[in-house]
């Protein structure tokens, strides 16, 4: 069922009333003047001139121009950015039963092995780490021999459902012919042999990375399954059972599993995930699917773009963080099959009442304790504008939010989510970091494990929201999680004896 | 005595690996300088991995910067970015050292590093002035991601802060200068603690205990950017050549202590790790040779207890365990040498280096051991879990890294070493010297009582 006579594509598209009767209309936001940023601290830019344009703070509704931005860092910045290899890795590093070989120096598979929280319901080859292991004297002569070795060598140990076999940087510059020894072993071994050309230099930006990986699945997986050879992908032959993909979903801490339940009660059958808690097969036939969804809007935009064009899935920007836009993608689901499955909507309708009631009446208890709380988020991909409607249903103010990789895209999408007064900030290093941090004294920073310390160590509670995290924070279920995880960060004892009073009374002063 | 046999890995795929790339080490090594800070010559992941890796282990934050190599600056070299990210961070920063850590890609293009080092310098004096671009010493280490391991990139650091900065030797400072590797800061402040008793002082090479576990004091923290206190400082880098000699605990830290010796003629002596009784005694013999200072009664003492608790409980519960050992080759050798002292036997001893070193002492602890040891160097993890899976033994001591594979085969794990992320606090406990010994003894004997005893207890057994 191809719906192509309606255009969808995010919220925007859902009907007012349906928008407005998700407005959660009882949140005051707090209006103290003192919380309103209005210009760029001079303290934070003094020494480089370049950064000056990176940062801006919201003037009013019509601001749409955010920061500058996907420029290369500084060099000798303390940057938060990560390499394309980087990028890559972490979007197919979820396909659970693949082997993910990285061909280069040992240091990149020994630094990035394992280090992604996507949870498997079943396999976990993908959490061992691969690696060629490159010597001097393959620098000199050439890594391809090596190359085809191991990956002979590992079918036969692993008879796995794929080798993804990425390339790094030393491998871009001693020119490595990846394609063409990934094609001679697949015919050798029966194997899907799957290069993805993510040499680490490629970019400053780790989302080429992202669009590499996307690309090696496009190229290489998917509308290469047969239908009926495992039994998730045969369900999808069935006729009249509408069907999705849950693309950029990474399960991480397990956020899969709190949405996959909503769409099977939808009576929706999830084709496959690309890429969390995945398996080779099912993303091999992803293109059987009468849509998809994407959630990661950062990473896989491009992805549900190409499937679209190239075998005319159309696609929905969906959000599962926080109750309102989790509910907002729900509709914006059932719309899309309104036509031929009406009985969604009813469904839907259903699940969202019974679920915002069930949640609101949870985190009321955290909600009275965060309320006019101010938050800082430095993330990376679509969580700097999905978490701020996120914050304010739970009533802290989003003061400042930025990312390391924002594209202009993204950064109109920060703006036209974040209230006056927000300081929005692209690619800061550690320093201006630190900086802003000690001169807004937020209550609450969000990042990644990198800024974690450092937030500590300047006093200030730190919640995860990254590979990092131990709780899912999606869906209904998973607002409440984060609302007591966000809790535990705020509220916790130890940051009221950090302070100057508590350290004079150790010196009896 | 017993067999010891020496199994090759037999593959060239390394699976589940033991050792990272050389710059990792590197970056250890220069965040235990005072103001001291990495520059990393290469990708953005060269940085931000080891920036993770070390925010995993440790729980505090590790400030690493990188030149940010792109595309053309594998085409035309990475000369701008090297000379602009070295400007940069000294005006930023106002670091007393920046490390300038290369990398697989900038060895591989052939930058001219010293070359664009003083470049960037002598730019500096033109913008800033001369005092303060002096301010700022600028150290070259070398470490080619495509040789050798991490250990290694820590011994080039090491090898690159004293070629650079000790001066000439004027007049005896009566101390020590000491390697300790890639430990812990509980080890590194055990290290003092033990010179402390015997009367004498250490500049170590370099201290890596108060940066990688400070105090959390917003009050106090400068107001950025944000240094640790502690760490070496550069004045006594430049201060080792009047040192009394120098003691490199890990094998892989000879390359400085050799320089120092051929080069300002103070002694120096290789290892071993002071971890259990014998290797601990030779660490303080070496102590007594260089300085001439003797092991106090409080030493004697430490030693003791170490002895008591030996004496409590290896009868009982240790004897005749079957042990496997992993991950850095000189941690290895100590642990297997400990182990053997405390009448278990170290089965596997497994690490991803491939040093003659390395096997040589192994050669040693075979003799001292009461079953044959299987040694395995080049190794990887993949490798160790087939052999277990084969033979299993009844305890595993390494890093974090093997918590897979124990579990699936049901044998308990002593966390030690780097890295530790799924326990807390094990980078501040010592492991080396008497109280480490100590501390390695009970963490042992405990994970033992767990696993084997806890069903049969009863109020009575000791």
């Amino acid at each position: 069922m191809k719906n192509s006579s309606k255009k969808f594509n995010g919220f925007e598209s859902l009907k007012s009333s349906d928008k407005e009767s998700l407005e959660l209309k009882s949140i005051k936001l707090p209006q103290n003047d003192d919380l309103i940023i209005t210009e760029v601290p001079d303290s934070i830019i003094k020494t480089l001139e370049s950064r000056i344009g990176h940062m801006c703070v919201k003037k009013d509704e019509s601001d749409e121009v955010g920061p500058t931005c996907n420029m290369a860092s500084v060099p000798g910045a303390v940057t938060q950015r990560s390499c394309v290899y980087g990028g890559a890795r972490v979007v197919l590093m979820p396909i659970t039963d693949a082997i993910h070989l990285v061909h280069g120096p040992i240091g990149c598979a020994s630094c990035t092995w394992d280090i992604r929280g996507s949870r498997s319901s079943g396999e976990d080859l993908y959490k061992k780490g691969f690696s060629t292991n490159l010597q001097e004297k393959d620098i000199v002569f050439g890594g391809e021999k090596k190359l085809f070795d191991t990956i002979i060598e590992l079918n036969g140990i692993y008879n796995p459902a794929a080798i993804f076999v990425y390339s790094t940087c030393v491998v871009g510059l001693i020119g490595d012919d990846l394609k063409s020894v990934c094609r001679e072993t697949g015919k050798i071994t029966k194997c899907r042999i799957i290069h993805v050309q993510s040499e680490g230099f490629r970019s400053f930006n780790k989302s080429l990375g992202h669009q590499l990986a996307c690309d090696a699945m496009l190229d290489q997986l998917i509308g290469t399954g047969k239908p009926g050879l495992d039994e998730k992908s045969a369900v999808s032959t069935k006729k009249n059972i509408p069907t999705l993909n849950i693309v950029g979903e990474f399960n991480v801490a397990g956020d899969l599993w709190a949405i996959q339940p909503l769409i099977e009660k939808m009576d929706i059958t999830v084709q496959s995930t690309i890429t969390g808690d995945s398996c080779v097969e099912q993303i091999a036939n992803a293109h059987r699917a009468d849509l998809n969804i994407v959630q990661c809007q950062k990473s896989s935009n491009y992805l549900a773009r190409q499937m679209e064009q190239k075998y005319s899935i159309p696609h929905l920007k969906v959000n599962f963080f926080g109750i309102e836009d989790t509910a907002k993608s729900l509709l914006l689901i059932a719309d899309f099959f309104q036509d031929q499955h009406p009985e969604i909507r009813e469904i839907v309708d259903k699940i969202i009442e019974t679920e915002i009631n069930k949640v609101r009446s949870e985190i009321s208890h955290y909600k009275t304790r965060l309320t006019g709380k101010r938050v800082a988020v430095y993330v990376g991909g679509n969580k700097a504008w999905s978490l701020i409607r996120a914050f304010e249903e739970l009533g802290m103010k989003v003061i400042m939010t930025g990312t390391q990789n924002g594209l202009p895209e993204d950064y109109r999408r920060i703006m036209g989510t974040v209230s006056e007064g927000t300081l929005v900030v692209d690619d800061a290093n550690s320093m201006e970091l630190a900086k802003l941090i000690k001169k807004y004294h937020p209550d609450l920073i969000v990042s990644g494990a990198k800024e974690k310390y450092m937030a500590h160590k300047l006093g200030i509670p730190f919640c995860d929201f990254n590979h990092d995290r131990i709780s899912s924070f999606a869906s209904f279920q998973g607002f409440i999680n984060f609302a007591k995880e966000v809790d535990r960060a705020v509220s916790s004892p130890v940051w009221k004896l950090t302070s100057k009073y508590y350290q004079g009374i150790v010196k009896n002063e | 005595m017993s067999d010891v046999n020496i199994v090759e890995r037999g593959r060239t795929l390394v699976v589940n690996p033991l050792v990272t790339c050389q710059p990792l080490g590197a970056m250890f090594a220069t965040l235990g300088i005072h103001r001291g800070l990495p520059l990393v010559h290469g990708s953005q992941g060269c940085n931000t991995f080891v920036r993770y890796a070390f925010n995993r282990h440790f729980r505090e934050p590790a400030e690493i910067a990188v030149t940010s190599l792109h595309e053309d600056a594998a085409v035309f070299g990475g000369r701008s970015n090297l000379i602009s990210g070295i400007k940069n961070l000294s005006k930023r920063f106002r670091p007393d050292l920046i490390g300038v850590v290369t990398t697989c890609s900038s060895e591989i293009i052939g930058d001219d590093v010293d070359g664009f080092m003083k470049m960037a310098h002598k730019e500096l004096v033109e913008e800033i002035g001369e005092e303060k671009a002096n301010k700022t010493k600028l150290v070259h280490i070398s470490t080619p991601s495509f040789v050798e391991h991490h250990f290694r990139g820590y011994g080039n650091a090491v090898k690159a802060f004293v070629n650079t900065l000790a001066e000439e030797p004027t007049e005896s400072n009566d101390k020590l200068n000491i390697i300790a590797g890639m430990v812990n800061p509980g080890d590194i402040r055990e290290i003092k603690h033990m010179l402390g008793l015997m009367g004498t002082e250490a500049i170590m090479l370099s201290d890596t205990s108060d940066p990688f576990d400070s105090p959390l004091r917003p009050s106090t923290t400068e107001s950025m950017p944000f240094y640790p206190k502690g760490g070496t400082r550069v004045e006594e880098i430049a201060d080792s050549s009047n040192s009394l000699g120098t003691i490199s605990l890990p094998f892989y830290g000879d390359d400085a202590a050799n320089y120092l010796e051929k080069k300002y003629d103070v002694s120096a002596k290789i290892g071993p790790m002071p971890i259990g009784v014998q290797n601990t005694d030779e660490f303080v013999r070496n102590v007594t040779k260089l300085t001439g200072l003797e092991a106090s009664e409080e030493l004697l003492d430490e030693r003791g207890l170490l002895i008591d608790s030996m004496a409590d409980l290896c009868s009982r519960y240790l004897f005749g365990r079957k042990v496997a050992i992993y991950g850095d080759p000189a941690l290895v050798m100590g642990m297997a040498r400990f182990v053997c002292e405390m009448g278990m036997i170290p089965s596997f001893v497994c690490t991803g280096v491939e040093n003659p070193e390395f096997v040589e002492e192994m050669k040693k602890v075979g003799k001292e051991s009461e079953g044959p040891v299987e040694v395995m160097p080049g190794s990887d993890l993949r490798a160790l879990e087939v052999r277990l899976e084969e033979e299993p033994v009844d305890l595993v001591i390494g890093n974090s890294e093997g918590r897979l594979i124990t579990r699936d085969l049901g044998i308990p794990l002593v966390r030690v070493g780097f890295p530790v992320y799924d326990r807390a606090g094990y980078h501040r406990v010592p492991i080396v010297g008497y109280n480490g010994s100590v501390n390695l003894i009970d963490r042992i004997t405990n994970m033992v009582m767990e696993k084997y005893y806890d069903e049969q207890h009863w109020k009575l057994q000791q």
